[in-house]
């Protein structure tokens, strides 16, 4: 009797290790079991969960288990668990984090096992097939680019006479043409907010690259994978931080809270960010118009990244699995119209001139965008860099520094960042 | 006193083994490998080669680091004082022997029993410019300003010193609590026989028995407040700019966004050096007998 309890001591100290270990490679039935993680916290999520159940329903042999990863440490936790070789099976990242990841060792090659499950690399646009490699070696397939665009509430632009006759909103392709915009919407809507966007944050760094870009800037650095020489032009740099500071205080309101939310409950004109947004806006039963940010400038450019799906390295993975993960990757390629559901557009050209993707609303009308979006430089230092620049834009939209003493800093923090 | 045999001595190891065993693999082994680590390049992946000192002189030309650490100290300087005075004016209001002692003591406590995430959540939510309590509140009583609470540097400092006051000084407070309910009677009762008023026996009597709980909680909250984090991860996440950013926030960013293990350990020595120091001399002027209690 005595012994019991050191019986239930190891017992529980058994199933506490147990629940270290990793889960299973295979289904209770015998069917291959992958591990697929997101980190889709927009309103992308249950777009990507109809794709999956779709596969795991179409075929007997592989399940997909879909695990939602929290987005704020979805990087760390990718290096951590592939670091102990607990990793999942798919992945998806970001292009821009590529490099990152390469650079740790983490990604394998896709290129010969994508090809042997029927997926052809020359079906992507080339600045999209380009923004998957690294080092002459192509380490994700991307599923969309998904560009910074500007959404319009067509009831308040009707209201406040903004539309042309075919209910679109016009806004010139001139410097002042955005601001003229949405001055006259102050002008006959007092009482709503003409345009939403947070002050600082990521939001604002992807108006001014869009604006940079157009205004012909250079990129930030050279494609030098571990040293980066810093190649930002500093005078365009000053120039687009002026213009978009401009807007701030006037028909933007400092420091919105929540401007989804503003532009959600309908309180808004207009609004900027990546064009996930459309699938939300669609469910929330918003009537709004979707479209580029118009060109202001000389250079057509926008800002953006694509969705890509990465395969991580594992110790041991028998060919067998790794064609699965080929031929899961390839279908989830293939179901890009549905993908595009959510707001993106599709990555492959023949998806994007497919009907199924041309048929639905707003998209077709910004899916040009994707051919102009300026990726970041292959650089490791690309992650910590964006943070940089986020912060300084920060400083100068919040008045604390002007435009020429902000992006001294901005050229500071890229100094020190790729110092180290 | 009875002479313990070694069977004695021996008794209590059982019990402390399991402690013992997890102290020194989840306290003292990460200590030592992190000072390991900090004298590597040394990958979130993998350790990679030896640089000695490298890490440290990196670390001490680095304008971020010397920010970040004049951000702690800012922050240390405002909360210790505030933090210890407000918890013992809380800890006397308490104490007093009113129908509202229960409540007292319940209100100022239960902010700490509430994880640091939500008070930080209720905090942002009640921050808010145009929709949050804490404007509508001063704009009803008659301020013609929108302050933007996290966005304005001196500002988001006030929010989360603010902040962190509501949400820890009930513990110093508690520990002032216990320390006046442990002051004799008699004492009191000697004062007014001698005819003292009570604010004389504020001065000569409470206050001197609270010094030494006093001294402790000092110590604690200065190491306490150099170690502040998660509500600033959370609330302004070292914004607006990195005016908010912390010695622990930099270290984070170092090791497990850019990857850095060793960096962010040369870091974490640096900053624990820095406690060492301050804690040895606070334990050097507390008290005669060079000790705390």
């Amino acid at each position: 009797m005595k012994h019991s309890k050191y019986w239930i001591v190891a017992a529980c100290a058994v199933a506490l290790l147990s629940g270290c270990t990793r889960s299973a490679d295979t289904m209770a039935d015998g069917r291959i079991k992958l591990d697929y993680w997101v980190f889709l916290s927009g309103g992308d999520l249950s777009y990507m969960e109809a794709i999956v159940d779709e596969y795991n329903s179409s075929q007997d042999e592989v399940y997909v288990d879909i695990i939602l990863q929290d987005w704020d440490d979805y990087y760390t936790k990718i290096v951590t668990s592939v670091a102990a070789d607990r990793g999942p099976d798919i992945g998806i990242s970001h292009a821009a984090s590529l490099p990152q990841l390469m650079n740790q060792g983490l990604l394998q090659p896709v290129e010969e096992m994508m090809t042997g499950a029927g997926l052809d690399f020359n079906r992507f646009p080339e600045n999209i097939r380009d923004a998957v490699e690294v080092e002459d070696e192509l380490y994700a397939v991307p599923i969309d680019t998904h560009p910074f665009i500007l959404y319009i509430n067509t009831d308040l632009a009707e209201e406040a006479g903004l539309l042309n006759e075919q209910g679109l909103p016009e806004i010139e392709s001139t410097p002042t043409g955005l601001s003229d915009y949405f001055a006259a919407a102050k002008e006959a809507l007092p009482d709503k907010t003409p345009l939403a966007i947070s002050t600082g944050g990521v939001d604002t760094y992807r108006w001014w690259w869009t604006v940079y870009f157009q205004m012909g800037g250079t990129p930030i650095f050279s494609d030098d994978l571990r040293e980066p020489e810093i190649t930002l032009d500093r005078d365009i740099a000053i120039q687009a931080a002026e213009y978009i500071h401009n807007f701030f205080g006037d028909v933007i309101p400092m420091h919105i809270g929540d401007f989804y939310e503003t532009f959600q409950a309908g309180n808004a004109v207009g609004m900027m960010t990546g064009v996930w947004a459309t699938g939300i806006w669609e469910a929330a039963d918003l009537n709004f118009t979707a479209m580029p940010i118009p060109q202001s400038f000389d250079v057509e450019a926008a800002q953006g990244d694509a969705h890509t799906l990465i395969v991580p390295i594992k110790e041991e993975q028998s060919s067998e699995r790794k064609q699965a993960i080929a031929e899961f990757i390839s279908f989830v390629s293939d179901e890009g119209a549905e993908w595009a559901k959510a707001g993106h557009i599709p990555a492959r050209t023949d998806v994007v001139e497919s009907s199924e993707f041309q048929d639905q609303p707003f998209r077709a009308d910004y899916a040009e965008v994707a051919s102009k979006v300026v990726f970041t430089n292959k650089t490791i230092y690309q992650n910590p860099a964006e943070t940089d620049m986020i912060r300084a834009l920060d400083e100068i939209m919040s008045n604390r520094l002007t435009p020429e003493a902000g992006i001294d800093q901005m050229l500071k923090a890229l100094a020190v960042t790729t110092r180290q | 006193m009875k002479k313990l045999t070694w069977k004695d001595d021996l008794r209590p190891v059982p019990f402390l083994l399991a402690f013992f065993v997890a102290y020194v693999l989840f306290t003292i082994y990460p200590i030592f490998k992190g000072m390991q680590m900090s004298f590597f390049n040394w990958t979130l992946i993998e350790q990679q080669e030896f640089i000695g000192m490298t890490h440290y002189i990196n670390v001490l030309s680095d304008p971020n680091f010397w920010e970040a650490f004049g951000n702690t100290s800012l922050f240390v300087l405002l909360s210790t004082p505030t933090m210890v005075i407000l918890a013992l004016g809380l800890a006397l209001m308490a104490n007093l022997n009113t129908r509202l002692q229960t409540f007292f003591r319940g209100s100022f406590f239960i902010p700490s029993i509430l994880s640091v995430s939500v008070i930080s959540f209720v905090a942002i939510f009640m921050l808010q410019p145009y929709t949050g309590v804490v404007n509508n509140l001063l704009q009803a009583v008659g301020l013609d300003a929108e302050p933007f609470w996290l966005a304005t540097p001196s500002l988001a400092w006030v929010s989360i010193i603010a902040v962190t006051l509501w949400w820890t000084v009930g513990f110093n407070m508690i520990l002032f609590l216990t320390a006046l309910q442990g002051i004799p009677e008699e004492l009191y009762e000697a004062a007014e026989v001698d005819g003292a008023t009570r604010q004389q026996m504020f001065w000569q009597i409470t206050l001197p028995q609270l010094l030494p709980i006093g001294r402790l909680i000092l110590l604690l909250q200065v190491l306490a407040s150099f170690k502040v984090f998660a509500q600033i991860l959370l609330i302004t996440d070292g914004g607006p700019g990195t005016t908010t950013r912390p010695i622990i926030l930099y270290i984070y960013e170092m090791g497990f966004q850019r990857y850095d293990l060793g960096y962010a350990a040369a870091m974490s020595y640096l900053l624990f050096m820095v406690l060492l120091v301050l804690s040895v001399i606070q334990l050097r002027l507390g008290g005669k007998e060079g000790r705390m209690l």
